[in-house]
């Protein structure tokens, strides 16, 4: 991890001062340990993090000599002033060194290897360049069972432990769980749980990353590579539209181990990723993942090679006028290839259209001065319009907790309780009425210096009114930026390239289409699911699924296609925040399966119209070429670090309006990124899957005569969803109802319209 | 080529033919190595039967022909395999590529590899110069048999 923070050295309060003879300078403020390594000295640390809040000194590796004090001083927590003379080589500081580390041995055991952080290890490194070389420690070292499990994805290694407190400060600090502290003292300390019981946390990973020595390791990698083993790729994540910046690690061709990034990006993560992100690729290995094409006929399922698999495909959809069907996490090359085969004449006239939230209503908003994550830390308020970023973009949470560590205000209103509300004011506001929350806060956001206002996209769209008096707050305030909690992975990037919700359903229906391609698209599990199994029981023609998982349409559809997961194809997402960035190949996947573009491109082959492109990036370049909001934009350009992306006119349909009134429940739909059909396949994750409830306030249970834990369905006027346990949480709004949207066997997509994570629903006890 | 060329050649010969034969009747007799020579590589147990390969790859690590693979799996209570907390499920040595430079042995923490004198090292195949675990692996010693409680002998 980048354990020194950024040093911006073209500040405007630049001090100077003597480092080791020589004259450096830096900020006023910046703590000595940052502007040295600024100036090409390290100074050896361990406790000290940036990441984790103002420095601690805990384990004194970092003295140095400053003219002047007594004694020696900790480089990590003691900021730098005119003049200040430091020596960080005199021979009172190499011993300190040699000290420290001596002592911070004695205890440590020989255990490189088998240490799964043998070769990646700050512990080895610092011993190797500032220890004193040798042990005079002959004395028998404290004894701990060997690695008891902290929670089921990590392991601890008490002997190892050097008591820095960084997973401490992570979780009662940054995380803010406040399950992790240090028992007992001295030699007999140790990392725990406050309660002894396993430190379940959604980002309990990032402990892992920031333990400088072998104390908490991965379970899911445990033993299974050394650093000299495998090879690091910078990737993003793909599991929910916030897009944090990964590294995939591979072994023999297979994905090992998720991290952080060595170099946070720290306009998106900041070097945090939540534990789905970090374990959740297990799911690539689970058994329903489609390794091999099935062409289904009359006289059964045949398996076929993805030669043939790509040739059937092509004869099936020859002479057809067909529809291809996007998923929210497409990449912007699938798109591109896409909308390409249907202007170019390989398939006359396709309709494409995506699945995902309609949310061009919002395009006023959007158009306001945009913000990514890394401005929030800046801000001194935070304003939260609908949503439950913590269940929904996970690691926006970290985010909101530390702008509010570091003082802004945290305010807000919406229909759904969530996790960030106890740090600030909240108001409760009724489904389609969020504007009456908005009128609460139009004073703060007027007077603060810089609003940040986070708002939910699914919410808004549903919320005509609200999107015009969030569009005012906006431009009464100068200085207010506001940033979109998305709702489907890739849905700026479709939108961006102008795919719309709209149009294939309603092809199909008027039998204006013969042939239908789904492209990491399952209508029948989406909001509307109903619906379109109905569009899909009366279509007649061939179905092909572009899939990674077996879902409701690949056991639909006529022929399959195994497609590569995020985890294993080259593609560019687009985040919420409209920030472009490249995913990289960590795993060869199935031998038998092939990224979606290169199946489309194969396609179009056999068609007989070969494209101008051949690989993803030329097939980027092309798409690029066409679509305003990406002109200009290279693959080069996008790097490592992404880049956001332009604006585009805004033409997608939006949603019905939906509002509540006393007499209907409104149902609004949570995708709950733990709770999700992923994270229940996923053995990693297993302990921390969140269940499907229906959430409602006790008294509308009461008035509909349910008892926790009942089961219910809900009835709206495009369907019903299945069965689910209905729990009481008084947080939740009268009258409305808080559902688990994508969860296993996706249960309350039938109530929901099209395109619409909102809908006036009945409910019926079963 | 005069006469005298013959007899100096000749004399060689004859000259020769008296002396002891300098080669060997291989593979009967062999030729002795030096003690410290490096050879086809053993891995080694512990007197109790345990291997002491612990899989940490530090000989991957310092192999310079990169012929080594080792995959690491963690001991458990029922499948006890080394003394550590892992032990290597995969060790492979691509003879073929090896250089015999020994600093494997030089890297292991564990003294579990070794280079040793065997020098016959051909196969027919060139998959086959892979050796695994199992070629390379000293043969688990015979215990004998415990005396459970209770027992006579
Ligand atoms: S924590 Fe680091 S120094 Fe300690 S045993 Fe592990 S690799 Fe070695
Ligand atoms: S477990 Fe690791 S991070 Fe936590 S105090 Fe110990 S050494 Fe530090
Ligand atoms: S002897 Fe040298 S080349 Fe051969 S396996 Fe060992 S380290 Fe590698
Ligand atoms: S032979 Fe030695 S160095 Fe190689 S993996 Fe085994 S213990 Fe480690
Ligand atoms: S790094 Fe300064 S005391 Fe730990």
């Amino acid at each position: 991890m980048a354990d020194y923070a950024p040093v911006d050295l073209a500040a405007d309060n630049l001090v100077t001062f003597e480092l080791n003879g020589r004259t450096v300078s830096a900020p006023a403020g910046t703590m000595l340990v940052d502007a040295a390594y600024a100036a090409g000295v390290e100074i050896p640390i361990f406790c000290y993090e940036p990441r984790l809040g103002p420095p601690i000194g805990a384990c004194r590796m970092c003295l140095v000599e400053i003219e002047g004090m007594r004694g020696l001083q900790t480089a990590c927590s003691t900021p730098v002033t005119e003049d200040m003379v430091v020596r960080t080589n005199s021979p009172m500081a190499k011993d300190a060194q040699d000290g420290v580390l001596e002592m911070l041995l004695a205890q440590h055991p020989l255990d490189c290897p088998v240490c799964d952080k043998g070769g990646e290890c700050p512990l080895q490194d610092r011993t190797f360049k500032f220890g004193p070389g040798k042990s005079r420690f002959i004395e028998p070292k404290r004894h701990f069972p060997k690695p008891i499990e902290l929670s089921s994805r990590i392991a601890l290694d008490r002997e190892r432990c050097i008591s820095c407190f960084r997973c401490v400060r992570f979780s009662q600090d940054v995380a803010q769980d406040g399950q992790l502290t240090m028992q007992e003292r001295g030699a007999r300390s140790e990392i725990t749980t406050f309660t002894g019981d396993a430190y379940e946390a959604r980002f309990s990973g990032n402990i892992t990353d920031i333990c400088p020595v072998g104390a908490l390791t991965s379970i899911p990698y445990r033993f299974v590579a050394r650093p000299w083993d495998i090879t690091n790729t910078p990737s993003v994540c793909g599991s929910c539209p916030v897009g944090c910046n990964t590294e995939l690690t591979t072994r023999d061709g297979e994905l090992k181990r998720i991290t952080g990034r060595d170099t946070p990006n720290v306009a998106v993560e900041e070097g945090w990723l939540c534990d789905k992100g970090r374990w959740g690729y297990d799911i690539a290995m689970s058994p329903n993942r489609l390794s091999a094409p099935v062409v289904r006929e009359a006289v059964g399922d045949r398996t076929v090679s993805i030669e043939d698999g790509v040739a059937a495909a092509a004869s099936l959809l020859t002479g057809r006028r067909v529809g291809i069907l996007l998923g929210g996490a497409v990449t912007l090359e699938e798109a591109g290839i896409a909308l390409d085969l249907a202007t170019n004449g390989t398939l006359d006239n396709a309709v494409v259209a995506r699945l995902g939230v309609a949310s061009g209503n919002c395009a006023p908003v959007r158009a306001a001065t945009g913000a990514q994550l890394g401005d929030i830390d800046a801000a001194d308020l935070v304003v939260i319009v609908g949503g439950d970023p913590a269940a929904q973009q996970p690691i926006v949470e970290l985010r909101v907790r530390k702008a509010r560590r570091f003082g802004a205000r945290v305010i807000g209103c919406g229909a759904r309780p969530h996790a960030l509300e106890s740090l600030g004011d909240f108001t409760r506001t009724a489904p389609g009425h969020l504007a009456d929350g908005m009128m609460g806060l139009a004073d703060a956001i007027s007077n603060a210096a810089r609003p940040v206002v986070l708002w939910d996209e699914a919410d808004l769209a549903s919320d005509p009114g609200a999107i015009a008096a969030l569009t005012a707050l906006l431009a009464a305030s100068p200085h207010a930026t506001q940033l979109m909690l998305g709702a489907d992975v890739n849905g700026v990037g479709l939108s961006a390239l102008g795919v719309s919700t709209t149009g294939l359903f309603e092809a199909i229906a008027a039998d204006e289409v013969d042939a239908v391609i789904c492209v990491h698209a399952d209508p029948l599990e989406a909001a509307g699911s109903i619906a379109w199994q109905a569009v899909f029981d009366g279509f007649r023609g061939p179905v092909i699924a572009i899939a990674t998982y077996a879902s409701a349409m690949t056991e639909r559809a006529d022929l399959v296609l195994p497609a590569l997961t995020m985890w294993e194809q080259e593609g560019t997402l687009v985040s919420m925040t409209h920030r472009a960035q490249r995913l990289r190949p960590g795993a060869a996947g199935p031998a038998q399966a092939a990224a979606g573009w290169e199946l489309l491109i194969a396609i179009a082959h056999h068609l007989g119209h070969p494209p101008a492109y051949r690989t993803a990036a030329s097939a980027f370049t092309h798409t690029v070429a066409s679509h305003p909001a990406f002109f200009g934009m290279t693959t080069d350009l996008i790097g490592t670090d992404g880049v956001v992306i332009g604006a585009w006119p805004a033409d997608d349909v939006s949603p019905a309006a939906i509002v509540a009134d006393p007499d209907h429940l409104v149902l609004v739909a949570t995708r709950d990124t733990f709770g999700d059909d992923m994270t229940a396949r996923s053995h990693a994750l297993r302990t921390a899957v969140s269940a499907p409830v229906l959430r409602m306030h006790p008294a509308t249970a009461q008035a509909l005569w349910l008892n926790e834990h009942d089961h219910a369905v809900l009835i709206s006027d495009v369907g019903s969803s299945s069965a689910l346990p209905v729990l009481c949480d008084a947080r939740v709004a009268e009258g409305l109802i808080v559902g688990p949207l994508g969860a296993p066997g996706s249960p309350i997509e039938g109530a929901l319209s099209r395109n619409q994570h909102q809908a006036i629903v009945r409910v019926e006890r079963t | 080529m005069s006469v005298q060329d013959q007899i100096k050649g000749f004399g060689i010969t004859f000259r020769t033919m008296l002396q002891k034969p300098l080669t060997l009747g291989y593979p009967e007799v062999k030729t002795p190595v030096f003690p410290r020579f490096r050879g086809r590589h053993q891995l080694w147990r512990y007197d109790n039967g345990l291997e002491k390969c612990v899989g940490c790859s530090l000989c991957v690590a310092a192999c310079p022909a990169d012929c080594i693979r080792v995959v690491a799996e963690e001991n458990t209570q029922e499948h006890r395999v080394s003394a550590g907390e892992r032990y290597a499920r995969i060790y492979e040595i691509n003879m073929s590529r090896c250089i015999f430079c020994g600093y494997c042995e030089v890297a292991c923490p564990f003294d579990a590899i070794t280079l040793e004198h065997s020098y016959e090292l051909s196969e027919r195949e060139r998959d086959l110069m892979v050796y695994t675990k199992d070629m390379l692996l000293t043969p688990a010693p015979k215990q004998p048999p415990l005396r459970t409680e209770g027992q006579r002998v």
